[in-house]
């Protein structure tokens, strides 16, 4: 090792980028599949484990709560509770406990998501008109058919609702996950801030609501199909 | 909430339709949901089994770009020496990547000596000089059943800098000639108020009496001062942006900011458990990190944009490391 190390030429950045254009398309797609491809992808999967794995709680919590009436108010009360922690917080909450990890912040975005779910599916159900209850009970189906044949079949208008505020909130905390771990669109956001860089802050923060809006617009799709009845087209 | 088909027409159209094939569809849904979410679960838990005998070894970085690339040059030198390594970058604030070690949440971290002394062991002075700034650092840390291995040849200090023309119009040569600037709006860094390198011991022991505080992420500073909306800041001396040029070090005539070289902190059971071969790769890389390379690494991160990752890949191979 005479003279130090070698050092190798990284070149100079395009006129945009050095002078830190508003956006450097050049350097947007230069950067797609090394950068905000797989930034794009994390985000995608922290989003649907804490939606699915809330959405199942939820769902659980809420029929519960719909044959127990006494238990709706303990699980409201600890799931708002838990909604109205900021997320930093909890995140600082957790970290000891779990670690600088990918559980850390699964079990934050799936404390929040409760509130939004729970409560939406429980008014779904308890919307059901008493009257398809009572004709279910008289044609003689059983307390579980009528939950399943009869109820959440009516009550899927307010559960596609539920999940679509759950999920588009998710999508949104997910992003502040990054003080966490280094993944997802938040990890470009927040380097992007700690080393001011106008285009990859505007591609991930677009990306990111890009991705809310493609979401929620699955999901009106979905419930559509599920429940096609839901949404007749009436003449005003 | 388009609830519209409520009441008595949706129990008319419920009836028509057979509920039965609607819940097998809202099944048939809930199953491939859930069969997707077991599918990103699975892909989500990659962590590559360890060698046997040889446990993963997770290694921490700071949440700025110098640190980005230092961890990426120690987790490709391992891997490439064949040690089974894990990067967790963007890590906190010097108390809280330490409380990161201290834990076992990760096993070992670039650091800087001075930061070791001053944060860490809260130590009211520091030394003359960058040995005994290390070897200070060093014994404080094997206190704690961690060690520093070898530190690079270069430094990445704080410094307070200000706008030429600021410096001239009151004739600023030292840090304490801000004084005779009247009121000064300093930028600094949210990490750094409290503590021995923080603004608040700095502004006391330097006698600054009529600053007033502005916090700014690390690498907002130069915009700040370019803007005016800060007189004076808190910098890096590695920091490309400083090197651009336009910017005037203020001279720390105190040696308050100390020696900062950097060296990384390890936990004696890990280096005990990967062998010696370990420790090697890492000194060998460390021996690299001259001012000029770490400088011209951070350029190309900050400047030209480069993933820190092929920025350290680029690095090795050059050098021959990988």
């Amino acid at each position: 090792m005479s003279g130090g190390p070698v050092i190798p030429d990284f070149g100079n950045p395009s006129s945009c980028v050095a002078n830190d254009g508003t956006f450097c398309a050049d350097w947007f797609t230069a950067h797609w599949s090394n950068l905000f491809w797989p930034a794009l992808a994390q985000h995608i999967e922290l989003t649907l484990i804490a939606v699915v794995i809330g959405f199942a709680i939820s769902l659980a919590a809420a029929v519960l709560a719909h044959f127990k009436g006494r238990l709706a108010a303990p699980v409201s009360a600890v799931s708002s509770f838990l909604y109205t922690v900021p997320p930093l917080a909890l995140f600082q909450l957790l970290v000891p406990v779990t670690g600088f990890s990918v559980l850390t912040v699964e079990v934050a975005l799936v404390a929040y998501s409760l509130y939004l779910m729970f409560t939406t599916i429980l008014t779904g159900l308890r919307e059901v008109p008493e009257e398809s209850v009572r004709a279910a009970r008289g044609m003689g189906l059983t307390r579980r058919q009528i939950l399943f044949k009869v109820e959440l079949p009516l009550a899927l208008p307010a559960v596609v609702s539920g999940l679509r505020v759950a999920t588009v909130m998710t999508i949104g905390t997910v992003a502040i996950a990054a003080y966490v771990i280094d993944e997802g669109l938040g990890s470009l956001i927040l380097k992007a801030l700690q080393s001011p860089f106008n285009t990859q802050f505007l591609g991930a923060g677009v990306l990111a609501v890009a991705l809310a809006l493609t979401a929620d617009a699955l999901l009106v799709i979905g419930g559509r199909l599920l429940a096609p009845w839901a949404h007749t087209r009436r003449a005003a | 909430m388009n609830r519209a088909g409520e009441g008595t027409s949706s129990i008319r159209t419920a009836t028509r339709r057979t509920p039965s094939t609607r819940a097998r569809g809202a099944r048939a849904l809930v199953a491939g949901v859930a069969a997707l979410a077991a599918l990103a679960a699975l892909t989500g838990c990659t962590s590559a089994a360890a060698a046997p005998g040889r446990p993963t070894v997770v290694i921490g970085a700071k949440q700025f770009t110098e640190q980005w690339i230092i961890g990426e040059l120690y987790k490709q030198a391992l891997t490439d020496a064949g040690y089974d390594v894990e990067l967790k970058s963007n890590i906190g604030s010097t108390n809280i990547i330490d409380g990161a070690l201290t834990s076992g949440q990760i096993d070992l971290y670039p650091e800087y000596t001075g930061v070791i002394l001053q944060v860490l062991a809260e130590a009211k002075s520091v030394p003359t000089n960058a040995a005994d700034t290390f070897n200070e650092a060093k014994k404080f840390q094997e206190t704690r059943g961690l060690t520093l291995l070898k530190p690079t040849p270069f430094q990445n200090r704080n410094a307070v800098a200000v706008k030429p023309a600021f410096a001239k119009e009151h004739g600023l040569k030292t840090i304490s000639d801000l004084k005779k600037a009247g009121h000064v709006v300093f930028g600094e860094y949210p990490d750094n108020l409290e503590g021995a390198l923080g603004y608040h011991d700095m502004v006391k022991s330097y006698g600054l009496n009529d600053t007033e505080l502005k916090t700014l992420n690390i690498g907002l500073q130069y915009t700040a001062l370019d803007h005016g909306q800060v007189d004076a800041a808190d910098v890096f001396t590695t920091d490309p942006q400083l090197a651009k040029g336009g910017y005037k070090i203020l001279e720390d005539t105190k040696g308050y900011y100390g020696f900062q070289n950097v060296a990384p902190v390890v936990h004696r059971d890990v280096l005990k458990e990967q062998g010696p071969g370990f420790a090697k790769v890492l000194n060998r890389v460390d021996a690299l990190l001259t001012d000029q390379a770490v400088r011209e690494m951070n350029r190309a991160v900050d400047t030209v944009r480069l993933a820190p990752s092929e920025v350290a890949d680029r690095f090795l191979r050059a050098n021959h490391v990988t």
